[in-house]
């Protein structure tokens, strides 16, 4: 059996695990926010504390974190490296000049923040979203918050099902690559050698069986919805409520002191000139 | 849902659940041509039965259950009529034209499908999300929905899983949360369309366990549609479909009589029914049924103890 | 010492076709789920046979089938090919696939091509064979399978469940592999197909002289269609021998749980019930046989015996 761990949700008991689903998807937006309102070094330094310290709460150890960061690493090498090339100083000495590269210390200033931006960004997402909540949870969360929109006629329902169905199927079809993939090779099938025509070719024997296999598993599960009474949202109850607890508000209170810290920072940094505002 | 079971008890023992009268059907083949599936079918499913429907693949038996629950794609060459008892009037013909959208979610809910895929037929991803399915979408309050997921996970002995995912599951115990989620809608009858036929036989010892004890315990009506001889061995009644048509219908030893029919069918008889009737045949007088092992080894032993006292008094 | 080695000893001068050596294989290594599902297993796969491997699911036998044609590789232990370690040139491994065929369970999955001719012609053209030769290998293993000839230019998707699983293995039957070894060819199919199957199966053995595993849950298979029988139970090779070895240990089989024969249960019971038979029968033929000495009936004259079985004839 192949092993997956879905959205890398990572099981736990922490305060960030408990919270409502419609809270931490709330809150992940607010910490967005507040990563845009900083400015100046000051707020910066605020921003990468309030991400160390959601990782703390949230008792997720650090290299499973460490990893949703590096898999973004080359995006975020390269919006460095944009910045420190293209970053001009009017009103200071170049640090380096050379030819048409020409790099002002604001640059480096600013490759720092955007990094610090990026990576309280993916840490507040991650922490509220992923590693703390059950893709399911997550969905119920967003078809609830989305549920004013059906008045205006998105199937949000809909939408919400068909998320439910991809995450209940996407094991078992990895299961089912995974066996075909055996058994086009325990017919002489190479996937690993050849140019990159070649390769993609050799994925035929095993795409067509794949895309096969699920319109029949979409028939067969849409026959079993039916005899189970399936006919849309209407009139449909839930098993599973969600409820709003102290600790929601708690957090989301926590987070708007978080956005009125870095705001005050802000007018205070425009007022006396703080360092390399943005 | 209570009532409509007790209803007419008093007057007949067992009331006609299902009537099939004169079922006819077929698909619109590729070119526009009737493909025939169903052929003159009549059958009569009584209350608290337990029937296994015997048949070969592309034998129908399939397209019958479906039809029961009005899940086929194409009604075109449907001919004949299913009479079905608690849908407003005494007998409801669920094929004929006045049938409503709501008739069909009621029908639906009164007979429940087992299929035979057990990943294809789960829709959530923790298990008694996926039991409450059926009855969210019947609209049970949420306080009543807790309560039957409960007594339907702890019927077919699946409680301590109700946190886990599904595709973590084995075969049989995915199967048992399939027959969960169907129990939770409190159907009369239950239909299972070789609901055993992927599973090894741990898998298939644990879903029949759980049909028998359905029928026997909460008195649903089971219909289950396999190909295993040593099924129907256990149930009330046998039902054996060839080609479109049914061929046989009895008790498990009057239609295990019929070797040869059967064989032609398609199947095959258990080897120790096989083994006992041979003895028959050969002049051996054997009694009781002999639908299984135990019973057979009984008959046969039976005979030759009389037999050696009959011939050779004072050996044994 | 290994029970295993003791009955399923190869006659003297024999080189096994495949022989494994103390294998250990586990899965999910270093996560929770970690699992071992051969536990220093060593067996011997007897040249042009059909050998039978049964036991529960999660017993190992699916593991080891995929240790056989190199689709896995053992943590400790070897795969001999003919005396060879398999993994002797880790880049040649490709060809061990051609020579290894291996069916894979619910193998009517894989189909992927626009004629069923096409597909059965896959493993042949992986091989890099003639067009002349892969033409000859396609009718050849569509006859052994069973593919009816008008069958071949249809596409595969619009078969029956059965006629799919047929093609399935003709793919597999076409690379004319030297030890062809099957996942449960049959499972899920009814009386007849199985039948139909497990019968090619049998004449590929017999006409190419290779050697064939099947793994398969249904003792009654087994006994219908093995030489030899290997039983598997919790990462272990719990009983390996010929057929009549295997099932003279009915009462250890049934034991650790394992479906035995109707007839043999029935027997069993007969046996227990003070009846004179021998232990171990398994088919009804052998059943027909104790059953008319225990009862002192007179043997049926050979031109009476299909009146005498009357309509109980199983297969």
């Amino acid at each position: 059996m192949v092993n997956i761990s879905l959205g890398q949700y990572y099981p736990g008991q922490s305060v960030l695990h408990r919270m409502d689903p419609r809270a931490k998807v709330l809150a992940s937006i607010i910490y967005i926010v507040a990563s845009f309102l900083c400015k100046n070094f000051f707020s910066f330094v605020l921003l990468f504390a309030s991400a160390i310290l959601l990782i703390l709460v949230s008792r997720i150890p650090l290299r499973i974190v460490m990893r949703s960061i590096r898999a973004l690493i080359f995006i975020m090498a390269f919006t460095a490296v944009l910045n420190i090339f293209w970053v001009t100083d009017t009103t200071a000495e170049p640090l380096i000049h050379w030819h048409f590269i020409t790099v002002y210390t604001k640059g480096l200033y600013h490759a720092l923040f955007i990094l610090v931006r990026i990576v309280a960004m993916i840490i507040g997402t991650s922490l509220f979203l992923t590693y703390t909540t059950s893709p399911i949870a997550l969905t119920d969360a967003l078809e609830q918050l989305l549920h004013p929109l059906a008045l205006l006629h998105v199937p949000v329902h809909t939408f919400a099902m068909m998320m439910t169905i991809a995450l209940r199927f996407i094991p078992t079809i990895m299961d089912e690559t995974d066996k075909i993939m055996s058994a086009q090779k325990a017919r002489g099938a190479d996937f690993t050698s050849g140019s990159l025509v070649q390769r993609a070719k050799a994925l035929i024997p095993v795409i067509v069986p794949l895309f096969a296999s699920a319109f029949r598993r979409a028939d067969e599960l849409a026959t079993a919805m039916e005899c189970r009474c399936y006919h849309g949202g209407e009139g449909r109850t839930r098993l599973r409520i969600l409820k709003y607890h102290a600790r929601d508000f708690l957090v989301l209170f926590a987070l708007l002191v978080l956005i009125a810290l870095l705001v005050t920072i802000n007018i205070l940094g425009a007022r006396f000139g703080w360092l390399y505002t943005m | 849902m209570e009532d409509s079971r007790s209803g007419n008890s008093s007057q007949r023992q067992k009331n006609t659940l299902i009537q099939v009268s004169d079922l006819s059907f077929a698909y619109t083949g590729e070119d526009g041509n009737p493909i025939p599936v169903l052929s003159h079918v009549n059958l009569t499913v009584r209350e608290g039965e337990y029937i296994v429907i015997l048949g070969h693949n592309g034998s129908g038996k399939s397209t019958l259950a479906k039809l029961l629950n009005l899940v086929v794609d194409d009604y075109t060459y449907a001919e004949g009529h299913i009479y079905m008892s608690g849908l407003g009037e005494e007998m409801r013909d669920i094929l004929s034209e006045d049938m409503t959208e709501e008739d069909v979610l009621k029908l639906r809910r009164q007979v429940g499908m087992v299929f035979q895929n057990p990943d294809n037929q789960l829709v959530a991803t923790i298990v008694e999300e996926d039991v409450a399915f059926g009855p969210e979408n019947l609209g049970v309050p949420q306080a009543e929905l807790r309560k039957r997921v409960d007594e339907a996970l702890a019927t077919v002995g699946m409680t301590e899983y109700a946190g886990h995912e599904p595709h973590r599951l084995s075969g049989g115990q995915k199967q048992r949360v399939a027959i969960a989620g169907i129990i939770a809608m409190k159907p009369r009858c239950m239909i299972f369309d070789e609901s055993t036929a992927m599973l090894d036989p741990l898998g298939r010892r644990e879903v029949i366990g759980t049909m028998e004890k359905l029928n026997r315990e909460e008195g649903i009506t089971v219909l289950s549609i396999t190909h295993y001889m040593d099924e129907a061995a256990r149930a009330d009644r046998v039902v054996v479909l060839s080609d479109g048509e049914i061929i046989l219908d009895g008790t498990p030893g009057e239609v295990f009589a019929e070797g040869e029919v059967l064989r032609k069918a398609g199947l095959d008889l258990p080897q120790c029914t096989a083994a006992a009737q041979y003895l028959q045949n050969r002049g051996v007088r054997l009694e009781g049924s002999l639908n299984d092992p135990e019973s057979c080894a009984e008959a046969i032993l039976k005979a030759w103890n009389m037999r050696n006292t009959n011939t050779q008094p004072g050996v044994r | 010492m290994d029970p295993a080695q003791i009955v399923n000893r190869v006659p003297e001068g024999e080189v096994p076709k495949l022989r494994l050596e103390h294998i250990t294989y586990r899965y999910s290594i270093g996560t929770p789920f970690e699992k071992r599902a051969l536990d220093d297993v060593s067996l011997d796969i007897r040249r042009g046979r059909v050998t039978g491997l049964i036991g529960h699911t999660g017993s190992g036998k699916s593991t080891l089938v995929q240790l056989l044609n190199g689709l896995s590789k053992p943590e400790t232990g070897r795969v001999l090919l003919d005396g060879e370690d398999i993994w002797r040139e880790p880049k040649e491994i490709g060809k061990i696939r051609f020579r290894v065929g291996l069916v894979m369970q619910y193998p009517e999955y894989q189909l992927f091509e626009e004629t069923v001719r096409a597909d059965i012609a896959f493993g042949p053209k992986n091989m890099k064979l003639s067009d002349e030769e892969i033409k000859t290998r396609v009718s050849e293993a569509a006859a052994f399978a069973g593919v009816a000839e008008e069958l071949l230019d249809k596409s595969p998707f619009d078969l029956s469940g059965g006629q799919k699983r047929r093609v399935a293995i003709a793919g597999v039957m076409a690379m004319r592999p030297e030890v062809l070894v099957l996942d449960e060819p049959a499972a899920g199919l009814d009386p007849q197909g199985r039948h139909a199957i497990f019968t090619g199966i049998r004449e590929y053995n017999r006409l190419t002289g290779s050697t064939v595993l099947i793994v398969s849950h249904s003792m009654e298979d087994m006994a219908q269609y093995c030489d030899d029988v290997v039983v598997m139970s919790h990462a272990k090779i719990l009983m390996a021998g010929t057929r009549d070895q295997v099932f003279a240990r009915a009462e250890e089989l049934e034991a650790v749980g394992l479906d035995i024969p109707l007839i043999t249960r029935m027997t069993l019971l007969l046996i227990r019930g003070g009846m004179p038979l021998p232990s171990g029968i398994y088919t009804l033929e052998a059943a027909e046989e104790a059953l008319s000495v225990a009862f002192g009936l007179p043997p049926v004259p050979p031109d009476k015996e299909d009146e005498g079985k009357g309509g109980t004839r199983s297969w």
